[in-house]
């Protein structure tokens, strides 16, 4: 015969958790003590390892009660209802996770365009062959194009504020010149 | 970034009027490619391409 303590040590639960699953007749003890201490047999601790079989799959004290109390035959019947409620539980899952990938996809993808620095982006535009007059006309076509882009890819690349309003007045100029 | 995005197309136009031609810009796709490929991926993503697009220019960049 096992106490309550030595139970709950053996399958894991506390001694409040298997006070609460003989109040409401999930697993009473098949004997007392002489002094009215709660004593649990064999049988007592295999039922109680099925209700920890089923609390692992998933299913509330209500459904494990009523399969306890059910015939063998209906326990795939309850148990095949259940593993629908999981399957569909996966699906929610699945979909939030995709939700939170792509979030998180667009996040790094925002910090990773910002990894870029002004060093690297002129020296692919060095390597492509542009030499510092194309880049002067690559900022002039920027800041005529759209400056308010032009000013967030400059500050992307984490030029100081200062320097990107000699670039972009530069640019202005520059457009200026042209047109004049 | 994200209040001003340019466009594929208006990323183009830029580099035209810079005075790129077509083979300059396949020769910065590879450059891009080479030196910073994640971050070349990041860009392409950022100015709008599908991830087959994206798949496409960067085996192109690849080849080049």
């Amino acid at each position: 015969m096992y106490t309550v303590g030595q139970l709950g040590k053996r399958v894991g639960l506390s001694r409040s958790a298997l006070l609460y699953y003989d109040q409401i007749g999930l697993l009473s003890p098949s004997a007392r003590s002489p002094s009215g201490y709660r004593l649990y047999s064999e049988a007592d601790l295999r039922r109680m390892e099925r209700i920890m079989t089923y609390r692992d799959a998933g299913l509330s004290l209500d459904v494990i009660g009523t399969l306890l109390q059910a015939n063998d035959a209906s326990a795939p019947v309850v148990l095949e209802s259940h593993l629908q409620t999981v399957n569909q539980e996966i699906a929610r899952l699945r979909q939030q996770q995709r939700v939170i990938a792509d979030l998180l996809g667009d996040a790094q993808v925002l910090r990773k365009s910002r990894s870029m620095t002004k060093a690297q982006w002129v020296a692919i535009l060095t390597s492509t062959g542009l030499d510092e007059a194309g880049m002067d006309r690559w900022h002039m076509a920027f800041e005529t194009m759209s400056p308010d882009a032009h000013q967030d890819f400059l500050e992307s690349l984490g030029i100081p504020p200062e320097e990107v309003d000699s670039i972009r007045a530069f640019s202005r100029q520059l457009a200026e010149a042209r047109k004049g | 970034m994200s209040t001003s995005n340019m466009t594929r197309t208006q990323w183009v136009e830029l580099f035209e009027a810079t005075g790129l031609d077509e083979a300059m810009m396949d020769r910065w796709h590879s450059e891009f490619e080479r030196r910073y490929p994640a971050q070349h991926q990041s860009f392409l993503h950022w100015i709008g391409l599908s991830d087959d697009e994206i798949r496409a220019v960067r085996s192109h960049s690849q080849t080049n």
